[in-house]
């Protein structure tokens, strides 16, 4: 009786040791992670918050939004020379559109237009805030030289230990599931008061640091796959427009081709249910036009693509098309970026992603405040005969990364 | 602290101990390392440092002038059992927008237009495409660009690769016909 208590207590130990340890000599790292990625949930909505060009704003009370179609024409009397190729509603109504577009001068900025007017507003400026945050927090900005960047990498590996923190923090925290209501101490020192802010917030964050590090790990998971040219999805290869399907024209002027409204009624009439918030004009003078847009299920997104020649719908891949583990690895990326179910979801994100911030910081506190005390007075203990100057000289790299 | 710790330690452990944190120095210089190669290729991306490197311009082809320009000054990058392939741009002539359905570029003359080679993708104004260049191509080939007309005509020219792809040839010269 008395072995298996002492066993459980060495192990409970152990385990505590383990959990102390885990993210330690990279906690920088693991911090700027967690704090970039809490940035990169909200950081449509603080562009949205700094940049007016980027707001849908009415221009009357009674304004009526226009059709794909009706935008493009709208840009095109605007700039005549201008190619759009895409063009992109944002999740939200109060986001102006996104539309791809190449000048004659070949370069292709992103521009910001207006839904109710087709005005161009503005473009994306030449630092893209979000696009910046989501590399740094992604792949540490390490470029995509030969498949992924290794980057990618190092950050999706951070999965491996969050998990092992998440367990390890239950296992080492008893009775954890009494632990949602009870207050923080303070007047007790910081250490007692900063473990309570640590196992306070664990306690709620489970369910996040769950979700953050499962599908921070099939972030990793996907890196090997797609490495090593392995691939799970179903999604077909839209084959090119056949040369017979593409007319040729006596005059030598382009032939003609169904306008993107047509291509839009077109496709939601074969696909009930078919939301389409993007279409992209055929890229090719062979390629369809292709769109699509969230199904019922809001973490995935079904696609078509529309001849724009014959009117028919050469090929789609809906929700009912994927396989069992598509549903699955899909769901991956919208449960980690949080952005599947508008501002009220991203904001539930990023409150967490903040709490995952302060409990790597709280983390980091008690660590300093106990365990290299700890370690640092074990080292004199140990050292004080043979080599008392060299223990001295260790502490401070101990507690002062 | 467990014993372990506490335990006259060996050099390597010593080491250790002492630079573990240093760590966090290390990782975060690599995002600052990389900062000016990401603005660098963001700038790329949006075509504000032009069409891209080796640019040919205005090669004749048929009645039509065309820009050519490799995306990267580098090697062909492997793509797994597919191969290796190498990007280029392309731009046509603002008098031809009309005229042109297609334009397409191939290692070696192209026998007939169903086998002119890759197509280009975008725009006129900046088109794209992934040539694939099989790791035997001679060093001193050609790549030949066709453009296709609406009214079903077919024209064709050639670039030398050593003028279009310095990179791409001295990596041919290097794999000497060993794959």
């Amino acid at each position: 009786m008395a072995q298996s208590t002492k066993t459980k207590k060495s192990k409970s130990k152990l385990w505590f040791l383990v959990h102390s340890w885990l993210a330690l000599p990279i906690w920088f790292f693991v911090l700027i992670v967690c704090f970039t990625g809490m940035l990169a949930v909200v950081s449509q909505e603080i562009v949205w918050l700094a940049n007016p060009d980027v707001r849908a704003s009415k221009p009357s009370d009674d304004a009526q939004r226009l059709s794909f179609q009706q935008i493009l024409d709208a840009m095109h009397k605007a700039e005549p020379e201008m190619a759009v190729r895409r063009l992109v509603q944002p999740d939200g109504s109060h986001f102006a559109l996104t539309a791809n577009v190449t000048n004659p001068d070949g370069t292709t900025p992103t521009l910001y237009v207006n839904p109710y007017t087709g005005a161009i507003q503005g473009k994306v400026p030449d630092f893209n805030f979000e696009a910046f945050t989501r590399a740094l927090h992604g792949w540490w900005l390490v470029p995509f030289t030969n498949g992924f960047s290794w980057g990618w990498y190092l950050v999706s590996l951070l999965g491996l230990p969050m998990l092992a923190s998440l367990v390890t923090g239950l296992v080492v925290y008893k009775k954890f599931w009494k632990g949602f209501f009870k207050p923080l101490r303070t007047g007790h020192g910081s250490r007692i008061f900063w473990g309570d802010v640590h196992r306070l917030a664990g306690v709620w964050s489970i369910w996040f640091i769950a979700v953050i590090s499962i599908t921070g790990i099939w972030f990793l998971i996907q890196a090997i796959l797609s490495d090593n040219h392995i691939t799970i999805s179903t999604e077909p290869v839209v084959p090119v427009i056949s040369r017979e399907d593409v007319p040729q024209t006596a005059d030598g002027s382009p032939a003609p081709r169904i306008d993107l409204d047509e291509a839009a009624r077109i496709a939601t009439t074969a696909i009930p249910g078919l939301d389409i918030s993007f279409i992209m004009m055929p890229a090719t003078s062979y390629s369809h036009v292709s769109m699509g847009g969230r199904g019922w299920y809001p973490l995935m997104y079904q696609t078509a693509a529309v001849n724009p020649y014959t009117r028919t719908v050469d090929s789609k891949f809906l929700l009912e098309d994927r396989s069992t583990l598509e549903f699955v690895t899909e769901s991956m990326r919208p449960l980690h970026t949080g952005d599947f179910g508008g501002l009220a979801i991203k904001l539930v994100w990023f409150f967490f992603g903040l709490v995952l911030t302060l409990m790597v910081l709280s983390g980091l506190l008690i660590w300093t405040k106990r365990t290299a005390q700890a370690t640092a007075a074990a080292l004199k203990r140990s050292e004080r005969a043979p080599a008392s100057r060299k223990a001295r000289v260790e502490t401070p790299v101990e507690v002062q990364p | 602290m467990s014993k372990a710790q506490a335990l006259p330690a060996s050099p390597l452990k010593q080491f250790w101990l002492k630079w573990r944190f240093h760590l966090n120095i290390l990782l975060i210089l690599i995002p600052l390392g990389f900062m000016p190669k990401y603005f660098a290729d963001a700038a790329m991306f949006r075509g504000d440092s032009g069409l891209g490197a080796n640019q040919q311009s205005a090669i004749q082809v048929g009645p039509y002038t065309l820009d050519l320009a490799e995306m990267r000054d580098e090697a062909p990058r492997a793509d797994g059992p597919a191969g290796y392939f190498k990007l280029f741009n392309a731009a046509l002539c603002k008098a031809c927008l009309k005229d042109v359905k297609a334009v397409y570029l191939r290692i070696g003359k192209p026998r007939s237009l169903r086998a002119a080679g890759t197509i280009f993708f975008g725009a006129p104004y900046r088109m794209a495409t992934s040539l694939p260049v099989p790791p035997r191509t001679k060093p001193d080939a050609q790549i030949w660009i066709t453009i296709e007309g609406w009214d079903g005509s077919m024209h064709q020219a050639p670039v030398a690769l050593a003028k279009a792809s310095p990179a791409t040839v001295a990596w041919l010269e290097k794999q000497g016909g060993k794959k």
